[in-house]
Parts: structure tokens; sequence; C-alpha cells
């Protein structure tokens, strides 16, 4: 033990002399770990907001939405917009079916559409939302002023709308807007609600959303029978699997899909439980996390190799000090250790450096991820970055120091002298 | 007895490369002398004081160090007699760089046994040799003359049976390789065995014995009849 603290010692003296080196040969790895930690940190960052993200949309749904149907696996289509296919099979009398599933409390339909939004001189180009009225008790969405539209008012296609709260702004600034006619497709109509302010998720600014019926939608507007998606309450989560089978069941059924095989790219349908979503984005965290991290590892390796040629230097500068210390007493192992240690403490060094680096970055990250309105990016750096950060920086002194080192150690004294 | 050679051979490199340094040496060396090894370049003076040092190994013959066969010795062995019992200085002095004087003469100390008082020993050795006042200098800090007495209290700091001297006034003006050897010189009046190599006579005859190499051979080896005595305005070891 001894050995070993005269050993640091020396090797840690020999650092401190040669400063400038030592901080250019550490640079590489310190780089390479901040980068370790920052990728572990960013991806629980990116992770937590996924998570927090997901439950505000609330765990107790299940999704339903369009997308067309494949034979290979994996190549469908979201919401069935790519190509020009439309699927136009989802429609409000599959949501009646659904609705009577026992685990079903109650469903919204919705379609989208892209709209101009006039009052007075302003325009404002608003994404559409068509929904039925429960919307309003199945979605996180709330009312801040005023009042959603009613099932009659869906049904008698009223022309009432109800606007996110940047589209009130934009359109109205601070005067009120309640009761105000707004032109959409040149017809008039009325504003009803405000919406509170929700924030954008998931790349959806809730706020830039205007809302009206959707059989309004329908049929004044884009003129078709078919929906795009459907949110169904639930009353138990726990069995959230099996209503998503019944659904699919069911919707198989109502557009004659033959699919014994209950394979799910035969169907022009996809649905989705909240457990799946969050299962979906965890998997893609993870797999950005790991790609990740191995071009880190590449980059740590170049940093090994980096510490390993200085060390190779270390040693054939040092020939004449290896051959002192070795008529002064200094065995094979005595001079290998000093080596090795010395390398080791570099990259133990590095590690320390980069991990402090890697914090600091991680939280300025957070923090900057915060102020743009990811608000549930957490700032955590998980156990296992600092474990892989110090395993690889001892590991690699080793690996790297060890040839470097066993040179030296088989130095013969005498040539060491001549020198 | 100190050292016993018999036989000495030394040969460099193998087959067609072979150089035969040393061509059968044989001498004793008792406790308390103070040799001079002399001859011109390349007679083999170096490569005797390495073989006598432990630094190297003979090709053939014997060689008992404090009565024992150092041929069946290994590295590790070789390395801790090194440490314990011989004291080496060189020509070109080799201090650490950038390590202070009391740090280089504490560098025997890190590979030895003892444990204890390591700094306290170091500074009572440079004290001895005149540097107390240069303790926490660089080694680039300090001249040539005070450089080798550096290198004198490193090799004494542990105490040896005996210092290996190799040219120590090789790259020294008159003046200092004078003080470096009125030191050496008390020393062996305090009765450490110094082993000196030169080929300049008057260093040599500082020695009371002087052993004439010529082509690895020994072509002399006898007692100083009118022994140099090194006068200095100070005396060095007190
Ligand atoms: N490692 C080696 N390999 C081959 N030959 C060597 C080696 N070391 C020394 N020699 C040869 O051995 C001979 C004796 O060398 P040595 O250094 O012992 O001489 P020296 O008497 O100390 O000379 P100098 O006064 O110049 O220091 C020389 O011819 C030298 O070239
Ligand atoms: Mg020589």
């Amino acid at each position: 033990m001894n050995e070993i603290l005269k050993t640091i010692s020396i090797a840690l003296k020999a650092m401190k002399k040669n400063k400038i080196r030592t901080s250019l040969t550490i640079l590489g790895m310190v780089i390479g770990v901040a980068s370790v930690i920052i990728v572990f940190s960013a991806g629980a960052g990116i992770e937590s907001l996924i998570v927090s993200q997901i439950q505000s949309f609330g765990t107790d749904i299940i999704q339903t939405e369009i997308k067309i149907p494949s034979n290979k696996k994996g190549s469908d289509n979201s919401l069935g917009i790519v190509q020009g296919v439309q699927i136009t099979s989802l429609n409000l009398d599959d949501l009646k079916d659904l609705n009577k599933l026992a685990n079903i409390q109650n469903t919204y339909a919705g379609i989208l559409g892209q709209e101009q939004l006039n009052y007075k001189n302003e325009t404002k180009a608003t994404t559409l939302m068509g929904v039925t009225a429960s919307f309003i008790d199945i979605d996180k969405s709330e009312i801040d002023i005023g009042r959603f539209f009613t099932d009659a008012e869906d049904k008698s296609l009223a022309k009432v709308i109800i606007l996110g709260n940047k589209i009130k702004n934009e359109l109205f600034g601070n005067s009120d807007a309640l009761g105000k006619f707004v032109k959409l497709n040149k017809t008039n109509y009325q504003i009803i609600g405000i919406m509170k302010e929700r924030g954008a998720m998931l790349g959806m600014d809730f706020d830039e959303y205007a809302y009206i019926p959707l059989r309004t939608i329908q049929k004044r507007i884009m003129g078709v029978d078919h929906i795009l998606y459907m949110t169904h309450g639930i009353y138990n989560t726990e069995i959230a699997e099996n209503t998503a089978e019944e659904i699919r069941e069911i919707l198989r059924d109502n557009h004659n899909i033959n699919n014994p095989d209950k394979d799910a790219a035969l169907d022009d349908f996809r649905v989705t439980t909240m457990k799946e979503m969050m299962d979906m984005m965890g998997t893609i965290t993870k797999y950005i996390t790991l790609l990740l991290l191995a071009i880190i590892i590449i980059s740590l390796i170049v940093g090994g190799v980096g510490v390993m040629n200085i060390m190779y230097v270390i040693v054939s500068e040092r020939t004449s000090e290896i051959g002192l210390r070795k008529a002064l007493g200094a065995n094979k192992s005595n001079i290998m250790l000093q080596f090795l240690i010395e390398s080791i403490l570099v990259t133990f060094l590095s590690a320390l450096l980069g991990i402090i680096l890697g914090v600091i970055m991680s939280y300025l990250i957070s923090i900057i991820a915060t102020m743009n309105g990811f608000k549930e990016w957490e700032f955590i750096i998980p156990i296992k970055a600092y474990i892989t950060a110090f395993l690889f920086s001892i590991i690699s002194g080793l690996l790297f120091g060890v040839y470097p080192a066993r040179k030296a150690a088989k130095l013969d004294p005498i040539t060491a002298l001549r020198k | 007895m100190l050292i016993k050679i018999q036989n000495l051979k030394k040969q460099y490199g193998e087959e067609e490369l072979i150089t035969k340094v040393l061509h059968g040496l044989s001498f004793t060396i008792n406790q308390g002398e103070f040799i001079s090894i002399m001859g011109p370049s390349g007679s083999g003076k170096s490569t005797l004081m390495h073989i006598l040092g432990l630094l190297d190994r003979l090709t053939k013959g014997q060689y008992e160090f404090e009565g024992q066969d150092v041929s069946k010795l290994d590295d590790n062995q070789l390395a801790k007699l090194r440490n314990e019992k011989i004291g080496f200085v060189f020509q070109a002095f080799h201090l650490l760089p950038k390590t202070t004087v009391l740090e280089n003469v504490m560098l025997p100390l890190a590979y030895s046994s003892d444990k204890k008082n390591h700094i306290a020993k170091a500074k009572k050795i440079l004290e001895s040799v005149d540097l107390g006042h240069r303790l926490n200098y660089y080694s680039n800090q300090i001249s040539g003359g005070e450089k080798q007495r550096v290198a004198i209290a490193r090799a004494l700091v542990n105490n040896p049976s005996v210092i290996f001297a190799d040219e120590p006034t090789g790259n020294l003006d008159s003046k200092s390789g004078k003080q470096v050897m009125e030191l050496l010189q008390n020393l062996n009046d305090q009765g450490n065995t110094i082993i000196l190599v030169t080929h300049e006579t008057q260093t040599a005859e500082h020695a009371n014995r002087i052993i004439q190499l010529k082509d690895g051979l020994i072509v002399n080896d006898s007692s100083v009849k009118n022994k140099r005595i090194a006068k200095n305005e100070k005396i060095l070891v007190k």
C-alpha cells in the first residue's frame, strides 16, 4: 500500500511538471467522458419529458387512428396522409359500436383541417380541430372563458368555434372575443369559448388550435364522412390491452378486414394504449442513447490511444530517469507501477474533469430546454453515467498504459544511463 | 572482503556482432579502500564499474559481493542490493529535472524498505556536503559542482557499503572538481569505500590504489606512493 502511495506521489509530481502536455493529453478523454455524461443525462431528460407529456394526455385513454394497411411490417403510414392515399373507413358508426364496450366510458372523434381565420383585417392560418362534444370531457384541455359546444350543436351543424389561447390573442389582443364572429371559408362562426393556455407537447401547440363541431367541419367545410381518430376514455387501465384488442376486433368486423392472424399491418387503423405509447417512446430514447454511446466509445478509444501515445513519448523521454531509478534500486515492478499509475491517473483525472464538465453542460441543457417550453425536462444524471465514465477511464488507463509501462520496465539501466 | 572477482570476462552482443570488452580480470577490494580505475577511452572502465555496481552481468568468471555470488541473484535481488549497498555518482550527474535538491536526494529512499524519516535523513546528508542552504532549489538552479555534491549526497543517503564514481569531475571546472575530490577523500577518511573511474592521473592519485586497464586487461595494480591530498578553503564533511 505504502509503495502504491509513494508511486502515486511520484506520478503526480511528474504530471504537475508537465502541466501543458498533461492537459493536452487528457483533453480528448475529458471531452469523451463529458459526452458520456451528457448523453446519459439528455437521454434521461428526454425520457422524463416524454413520460410526463404522455401522462399529461391521461393514462386512462386509448387512441384509435387511421393508417394505410400494408403487407410489409413497419412501413405503415401514420394517419394515412402520405402518398396521397386517404383512408376514409373510420367513421361515427364505428364510434357508436365501440362505445358499447364495457371498459369504454366515452369516446370523442376528431378530424383536422388547415383553414384561414379572419377577423376584421387580421388573418390567421389555423389548425382546425373538428371534434365531437365529449372532447372536453375526455381531453385534458380546459375552457378558460365561455363554454364548449354541445352534442346538439354538433348534430345541428352549428357554426360555433372555440379559440385556442394564442389565436385569440393574435386576432383580438386584449379585447373581448366572446360572442364575436370570425370568418371561416367566408362564413361567420360565433366564438363561444376560449381555451385555457396549455402549451406545446410532443410538437403540438394546443394554443394554436381552434375547435369546431365535428359534423360542422365534415359537412360544411371538408365535405367528408370519415374521421381521422378517436380517443376513448376508459374505466380500468389495468385491462386497457384487452379493451384495445376488443376495439380491433370490432373495427376489423366493421371494415370487413379479413385478418385471422391479427396482423396489425393489414389493419387500416391503429389502436394504441398509453402504456404502449410510453413503452415505445422509452424504447426509442434507449436506442438513441445507445447509438450515441457507441459513437462516444469510439471517441473515448481515440482519446485512450492518445494517452498511450503520450505515455510512449513520456517513457522515451525519461529513459535516463528510468535508468537512474533502476541504478538507485527500483525494480521492474516499481517502474511498471510508476508508469501504469501515471496513465491511470491521467485517465482518472480526465474522467473527473469530464464528469464535472458533463454535469455542468447537462445542467445548462436542462435549463435551456425548460426555458424553451420543455417544462417537464428534468435534470437527472443517472448513476450509470458516473459508473460508465469511471470504469472506462480506469480500464483505458490500464489498457493503454500497460504497453508503455512494460517498455519502461524492460529498459536496460545501462543503455538508459548512457544516453 | 567487499569485492572479489576472478577471471571476469565481458562481451557485448551475440554471434558475429560480439564485442569482447573485458578479457579476464581478477582482484579483490576491501572495505575502506579508495581505488581509482584508470585507462584510456574504450579500455572498459565503465563496463567494469557497471558490473561491479551490479548494473550489468558478467559474461564469464566469478564475482562475489560481500561474500555473495551475485550470478545467483535475480534482477529484483540485484536491485535491492544496489539500493542498500551501492551508491553511484555519474559524470553527467543524472539528477531528476524539475525536482528539488531534497527530493533528488530522497529518491533512493523511495525504493528502500526503510520507511521512516526520509526528509530528515536527506536533509542531514545534504548539510554534511554543505548544501543545507540549497534544499528547495530545483536541480537546474544550482551549479555543476553543487549538482555533483547533490549526486554524492544521493549516493550516500542509504548508507551504502561502496560508492562508485564514474568520471565525477569530468564535467566540472578544476575548482569544483577539487571540491568533489576533497569530499570523496573525506568520505574515505570516514571509512567509506570508494571506487573511482577516471582517465586523469591527477584525479586518480587521490586514491590509495590504482588499477590500470588497457584493452580489457589489467596492466597495473599498485598502491599510490605520492597520494594527492585535495585542499580547499573549507572542510566539506563534518
Ligand atoms: N552495450 C554495448 N554494446 C556493444 N559494445 C559496447 C557496449 N557498451 C560498451 N561497449 C564497448 O565496450 C568498450 C568499452 O566501453 P567502456 O564504456 O567501458 O569504456 P571506458 O573505458 O569507460 O571509456 P571512456 O573513458 O570513453 O568512458 C568500448 O569499445 C565500447 O564501444
Ligand atoms: Mg566510461
